[in-house]
C-alpha cells in the first residue's frame, strides 16, 4: 500500500513539474533557512551548558547608577572577594584578574609569544567551580605559592611543541622579561563550546610581583576594573535574596563622599553563568566573537518562520487550485472502497515525500548557506552539528509540522469530493476554497510588500548614515597606532619625523584617538558662574596643535591650545550650552574646574559627530597632553595625504609600514585605520540588518511570485476556451491580458494597502535607534509598492501572454 | 435474495425546488440475475446503480442488502459491505492514469488489506485469463477503449464480488468491441456473478435474463 503510494506520489510530481518544482523551491527555501537559523539558535543556546552544576554558577557583576545613567561592569572591585568569602550561601567564591602579559618566553627552546591572549591571575578555588581535566599536576597545590603557572593543553603546546604534559610541568616561563614562573599544571582544554576561554592561570600570590601589586595591596573599593572577575558558586539551598542583601550592605557601607553628593550608587549582582553568552551588558571574553543576540536570534527565527509559512501556503494553493485534476482519482479510489482516511493519508503521504525531498536539497544547501551568511554565523559553526540527537529530533519534528501545515488542508480538501459528481464530471470545486486561495496569496504578498518597503527604508537610513557630514574631515585620513606596550613620546615623535619626509602627505598630527571613535574618554568637571554651580560630564579629544586643522575642525572664536602640555580647553558648542554661555565669545577665558585644578577655555569648536548618529553630541573638548608626567595621552599619528588616488595611496600606505618598522620593533602591532572606515564600522549592526533584510526581501518575493505563477497557470489552463471564445468576438491581445491580470493585481493591490501600515510602525519603532535619522518619505512606499506591482506583472503576464496568443482554433476544437 | 427494494425514492433540492429522481421504486434482485435497466436519458437508470452501489443514499423507503437494512448501517460497515460485494464497471472506464495496468486491477486488493503474495497470483490469474498479460506495465491512455474497458472489468472482478454494477460500459466502445464485452458479461453471469447494467442498446438489453424500463425515475416495465 505504501509502496503503491509513492509510485502515485512521484509519477504525480513528475506530471506537474511546474508545480512540483515550485512547491519544491518554496520549501527548500523556507527550509533551508531554518535549518541554518535553527542551527545557529542550537550553537548559541548550548555554551556553557555542560558544567557540573552549571546551574549555580553565577558571575559578581557590578551596575553603576548616577544621574546621567546606569553603567554597567562586568567585574567588580577586588575587595569584594575577601568580603562574601565566609558567606554560608556560597560553596565556592573565586576571583581572577585578566591580564595580558607582553611578552612570554620559553628560553630554553627560544620561543616567544607577543601578548597571548586569556591570561589569568587565579587561585585553586577556580577549578572548584569550573571542573578541568588535569592532565599533569595537582590541582590542590598547583597555585598555592607565587609564580606558578596552569596552562591549558593547547597553550602548552605553543610554549614547549611535542612536550608530553609531564615533561613540561616543572619547565620555567618567563613574563614581560623577568618574571620567572614555573609550569606546575596541565589541563584538557573544555571540549564543548563555552564563553570561559582561559588558557593560562597564574597563582594569584604572583600578582604582588607585577605592576598590579599595589591595586592588590590596598583592595580599594572604590575601583572597578572589568578585568577583576569574581564568580560563585551558591549552595542547593542557597537564598538568594539574603545574598542580595548582603551585596546591598556592602556596596552602602563603601560608598564613598563623592558618590554620596553626587546621587551615585553601585550594586553588585548575580548573574547567572548561562546568561553570560546572551547579556551585551557585561559581554564575553573574547571579544573577537561577536557576542550572541537574542534579538538578532529572535528576528532570525522570525524570518525563517516567515519563509517556511510562504512555502507552505504555495503548497496549499497549488494543491488545492490543482484539487480538480486530481478529482477522477480521488472517485475512483472510493469506489474501489478507499475510506476517506485512507485518502487523507495518502495524499500526507504525497507532500511528506516533497518535504524530504526539499528537505535533502535544503541539507546541501544549507552547507552553502553558512558560508554566505557568515556575518552572521558564528566562526565555528558547521554542519556537523547536524550529527546531534537533540538537532536530528526537532529536524523530523520540523518536517512533520511542516507536513501537516502544507498537506492536511488540501488533503482534506481532496478527499471530501463526491464520488457520483466527480465521476460525471459535474465538478464544481466550492467558491469558497477560491476565496481561501485569494486570502493566501494577500497574505503571502503582504508579507514580501513589508520586507520590500522595510529593505527601502532601512537601506536609505543607512545611507543618511553614512553620507551625512560628521562635522570633521573624513576624508583620505589615517590614524596609525603606536604599539601597545609603548609607554614613552620618544618614539612616536621619531616616527613623525620619519613620516614627514613622505612627499604624499599633507599633514600630521600626534594625538589621542581620531574625533570620531568607539573608545571615549569622560571626567566630571563643574563650572562655577558665581551664582550656581553646573556640573557636567566632558569628553576629550587629545591632539596636538596640528589636531584641529587637520581634521578641518572648524573653531567658531578663539584659538586652540598653543603646545602640547598647556592646560587650555578647546570646547565645543554643545559643550558651551550645557556650561550656560550665551554666545561663543562669552566663553572665552572662562576656567573649567577638574576637581584638583582649573583649566580656562581659550576656544569654542563647531559640534562634531564623535560616535555613530545613534548618539546625541556630547559635550566635548580638544586638550593637549598635559598628564604626559604620569602617561602620555597620545598613542596615535593622524595623517591627512594630499590627494586620494589608489595608486598613490597604496604606495604612501607601505611607505608609511616601512617608517613604523624602522622605528619600532613590534612590527606585528602594526594598526592602521582609514577614517571613513571607522564612520562606516559604527554601523555594522545596521549593515547586517541590510543583509539580513535584502535576503529575506529577495527569497519572499520569489516564493510568493511563483506561488502566484502556479496559481496564474492554474486559473488560466481553466479559462482557455473563455480565452478562445473571446478572441473570436474580437477581443485584442492587451485586452485579453488585462482581464486574465486584474484579478490578481488586485490581491496585490490589496496586499499593498495591508503591510504599508505595519511595515511603517515597523521601521518607525527601529528609527528610533537613532538620534538622526531620515524621514520616512512617502515615496519609498509607492516605489515599493508599483515595484511589487511590476514584479507580479512580469510573472502574470509570462502565463497570461502564452495564452492570449495561442491559436482560438485550437482550444476550441477540443470540446 | 441478493437486495431488496422497498419504496426507495431519491429527491434532492436544487435551487428551492425539490427534484424526484427516484420514485418509489420496488424492486427484488435474487442472486444469479442478469438484470438490464433501460430508459431514456435522465429516466434514473444512473441513479438507481450509484444507490444499489452505495456511492448515493436513497432518501426514503427501505434497502436491504444481503438481508441487512443499508441505511442503518454505519458509515464503517456499508464500506466493508460494498468492498466485498459489489464491482463497479464505468462507461468512461473510469482507470487511473497515473497507473499502469496492473497497478489499476491490484488497487481494490489494497484497500481490503490484502497480502501481497495473494496479491500477485489473483492479479496473474485475472490477467491470464482477459488475455492481457503483455498490457501489464502499460498505462491506459497507451490502451485502446475495448482494452481500458476490458481492464476496467478486470479491476471490477478482482475482489470477487457477488454483484456487478455496470453504467453503460459499451457506450464508448464500437460494435465489436460491444459484443466481447457482453459475452464477457454473459460468461461472468453464467458462473454466478449478479450484474445490473444500464443501457440504452437493446442488443446488449437481450443478454439479460430480465429487462427493467425506467421513466422519469419510475419503473414502469418489470
Amino acid at each position: 500500500m505504501i509502496r503503491n503510494y509513492f509510485k502515485i506520489a512521484w509519477r504525480n510530481l513528475v506530471k506537474h513539474k511546474v508545480f512540483s518544482l515550485i512547491n519544491v523551491i518554496g520549501l527548500t527555501i523556507g527550509l533551508s533557512a531554518s535549518f541554518v537559523i535553527g542551527l545557529m539558535i542550537y550553537y548559541d543556546a548550548t555554551f556553557d551548558t555542560f558544567h557540573k552544576d552549571g546551574d549555580r554558577i553565577y558571575r559578581v557583576v557590578s551596575d553603576f547608577y548616577s544621574p546621567e545613567g546606569t553603567f554597567h561592569n562586568s567585574g567588580v572591585t577586588v575587595a569584594l572577594e575577601d568580603a562574601i568569602q565566609d558567606n554560608s550561601n556560597f560553596e565556592a567564591v573565586t576571583g581572577f584578574y585578566i591580564e595580558r602579559p607582553n611578552v612570554v618566553e620559553n628560553r630554553e627552546a627560544d620561543i616567544n609569544v607577543k601578548w597571548p591572549k586569556n591570561v589569568v591571575f587565579t587561585d585553586e578555588d577556580y577549578f572548584d567551580i569550573f571542573q578541568y581535566n588535569f592532565l599533569a599536576g595537582n590541582k590542590e597545590t598547583a597555585l598555592s605559592n607565587p609564580n606558578n603557572v596552569i596552562l591549558t593543553e593547547s597553550r602548552a603546546a605553543q610554549y614547549f611543541p611535542k612536550l608530553s604534559p609531564d615533561a613540561v610541568v616543572g619547565k620555567i616561563l618567563v613574563y614581560n622579561d623577568s618574571l620567572n614562573v614555573k609550569v606546575t599544571g596541565i589541563v584538557e582544554n573544555f571540549k564543548e563550546r563555552t564563553d570561559v576561554i582561559f588558557e593560562e592561570f597564574i597563582s594569584a600570590p604572583t600578582l604582588l610581583n607585577t605592576r598590579l601589586r599595589n591595586d592588590f595591596i590596598t583592595k580599594n573599593w572604590n575601583s572597578t576594573n572589568s578585568s577583576s572577575q569574581l564568580f560563585v558558586k551558591v549552595n542547593s539551598t542557597a537564598n538568594f535574596e539574603n545574598i542580595q542583601e548582603e551585596f546591598d550592605a556592602l556596596a552602602t557601607k563603601h560608598l564613598d563622599e563623592y558618590s554620596r553628593n553626587h546621587g551615585q550608587s553601585r550594586k553588585f549582582k548575580l548573574q547567572p553563568l548561562s546568561d553570560i553568552h546572551f547579556n551585551e551588558d557585561y559581554g564575553i571574553y573574547d571579544w573577537d566573537q561577536g557576542q550572541a543576540s537574542k534579538s538578532l536570534l529572535t528576528n532570525l527565527g522570525l524570518i525563517a518562520i516567515f519563509l517556511l509559512v510562504l512555502g507552505c501556503i504555495n503548497f496549499i494553493n497549488l494543491n488545492t487550485a490543482q484539487a480538480s485534476q486530481r478529482a477522477k482519482e480521488i472517485g475512483i479510489r472510493k469506489t474501489l472502497g478507499s475510506s476517506r482516511k485512507q485518502l487523507i493519508s495518502q495524499f500526507m503521504g504525497e507532500t511528506f515525500l516533497l518535504v524530504l525531498f526539499s528537505a535533502l536539497l535544503s541539507l546541501v544547501l544549507s552547507n552553502y548557506l553558512i558560508k554566505a551568511f557568515s556575518d552572521f554565523v558564528p566562526k565555528d559553526l558547521d554542519i556537523n552539528l547536524f550529527m546531534s540527537p537533540l538537532i536530528i529530533v526537532s529536524l523530523i519534528v520540523l518536517l512533520l509540522i511542516v507536513t501537516f501545515l502544507s498537506g492536511f488542508y488540501p488533503a482534506l480538501i481532496l478527499s471530501k469530493f463526491n464520488t457520483v459528481s466527480v465521476l460525471k464530471n459535474h465538478l464544481a470545486v466550492g467558491q469558497n476554497k477560491v476565496k481561501l486561495r485569494k486570502f493566501l496569496t494577500v497574505f503571502q504578498f503582504t508579507i514580501a510588500q513589508v520586507f520590500i518597503i522595510a529593505t527601502l527604508l532601512v537601506g536609505r537610513q543607512i545611507n543618511f548614515l553614512l553620507s551625512k557630514d560628521m562635522g570633521f574631515k573624513t576624508e583620505a585620513v589615517v590614524t596609525v597606532y603606536s604599539p601597545r606596550g609603548e609607554r614613552g613620546l620618544e618614539k612616536k615623535e621619531r616616527f613623525l619625523q620619519k613620516l614627514k619626509t613622505i612627499p604624499q602627505i599633507k599633514q600630521l598630527s600626534l594625538g589621542g584617538a581620531p574625533p570620531a571613535s568607539f573608545s571615549s574618554n569622560t571626567s566630571t568637571t563643574t563650572y562655577n558662574n558665581g551664582e550656581k554651580e553646573i556640573q557636567s560630564d566632558l569628553q576629550f579629544v587629545f591632539g596636538d596643535t596640528n589636531y584641529a586643522t587637520l581634521y578641518e575642525l572648524e573653531l567658531l572664536s578663539g584659538r586652540t591650545h598653543l603646545n602640547d602640555t598647556i592646560k587650555e580647553l578647546v570646547i565645543n558648542e554643545a559643550a558651551r550650552k550645557i556650561y550656560g554661555f550665551k554666545t561663543p565669545e562669552e566663553a572665552i577665558g572662562k576656567a573649567i574646574d577638574f576637581g584638583d585644578y582649573k583649566v580656562p577655555i581659550v576656544g569654542v569648536m563647531a559640534n562634531f559627530h564623535q560616535r555613530s548618529l545613534k548618539t546625541e553630541i556630547k559635550p566635548m573638548a580638544l586638550r593637549g597632553d598635559w598628564d604626559r608626567g604620569q602617561f602620555s595621552r597620545f598613542w596615535a599619528a593622524h595623517i591627512a595625504f594630499q590627494n586620494t588616488n589608489a595608486d598613490n595611496l597604496k604606495a604612501s600606505l607601505s611607505k608609511i609600514e616601512s617608517a613604523y618598522g624602522e622605528v619600532y620593533t613590534e612590527i606585528e602591532d602594526y594598526r592602521m585605520d582609514f577614517m571613513d572606515e571607522t564612520i562606516a564600522r559604527f554601523y555594522n549592526r545596521e549593515k547586517k540588518v541590510s543583509k539580513l533584510l535584502n535576503w529575506a526581501t529577495g527569497l519572499s518575493i520569489l516564493i510568493s511570485c511563483l506561488g502566484l505563477l502556479g496559481l496564474v497557470i492554474y486559473t488560466t489552463n481553466r479559462r482557455v476556451k473563455e480565452i478562445g471564445v473571446r478572441k473570436v468576438l474580437g477581443a485584442s491581445l492587451f485586452e485579453i491580458n488585462t482581464l486574465l491580470s486584474k484579478e490578481f493585481l488586485v490581491l496585490v493591490g490589496i496586499a499593498f494597502i495591508i503591510a504599508s501600515p505595519l511595515a511603517w510602525y515597523g521601521i518607525n519603532n527601529w528609527l528610533q535607534n537613532f538620534t538622526y535619522k531620515t524621514s520616512m518619505s512617502f515615496w519609498v512606499f509607492i516605489v515599493s509598492g508599483v515595484a511589487m506591482i511590476f514584479f507580479a506583472l512580469l510573472v502574470i503576464s509570462i502565463k497570461t501572454l502564452q495564452a492570449a496568443n495561442t491559436n482560438p482554433v485550437n482550444s476550441l476544437r477540443s470540446e | 435474495m441478493l437486495l431488496e427494494l422497498n419504496n426507495a425514492s431519491r429527491i434532492i433540492k436544487s435551487g428551492g425546488k425539490k427534484i424526484t429522481l427516484l420514485d418509489d421504486i420496488n424492486l427484488t434482485v435474487e442472486e444469479g440475475e442478469f438484470i438490464s435497466l433501460m430508459g431514456p436519458s435522465g429516466s434514473g437508470k444512473s441513479t438507481l446503480l450509484n444507490c444499489i452501489g452505495m456511492l448515493d443514499n436513497f432518501t426514503e423507503g427501505n434497502y436491504q442488502f444481503l438481508d441487512e437494512l443499508v441505511e442503518q448501517m454505519k458509515e464503517k460497515q456499508r464500506a466493508k459491505l460494498y468492498k466485498e460485494y459489489i464491482g463497479f464497471v464505468f462507461q468512461a472506464y473510469h482507470l487511473i492514469d497515473e497507473l499502469t495496468v496492473y497497478e489499476n486491477i491490484e488497487t481494490p486488493l489494497l484497500y481490503k488489506s490484502i497480502k501481497s503474495s495473494e496479491r500477485k497470483a489473483l492479479v496473474g490469474d485475472i490477467l491470464d485469463r482477459f488475455n492481457i498479460v503483455g498490457k501489464k506495465d502499460l498505462f491506459p491512455t497507451q490502451l485502446s477503449g475495448g482494452q481500458q474497458q476490458l481492464v476496467g472489468i478486470a479491476r471490477a472482478l478482482i475482489g470477487k464480488p457477488k454483484l456487478i454494477l455496470a453504467d453503460e460500459p459499451t457506450g464508448n466502445l464500437n460494435s465489436k468491441q460491444s459484443e466481447e464485452i457482453m459475452q464477457l458479461f454473459s460468461t461472468l453471469n453464467k458462473e454466478g456473478v449478479t450484474i445490473i447494467q444500464a443501457t440504452h442498446s437493446e442488443t446488449n438489453a437481450s443478454y439479460g435474463s430480465r429487462i427493467i424500463n425506467l421513466l422519469d425515475g419510475s419503473i414502469v416495465t418489470d
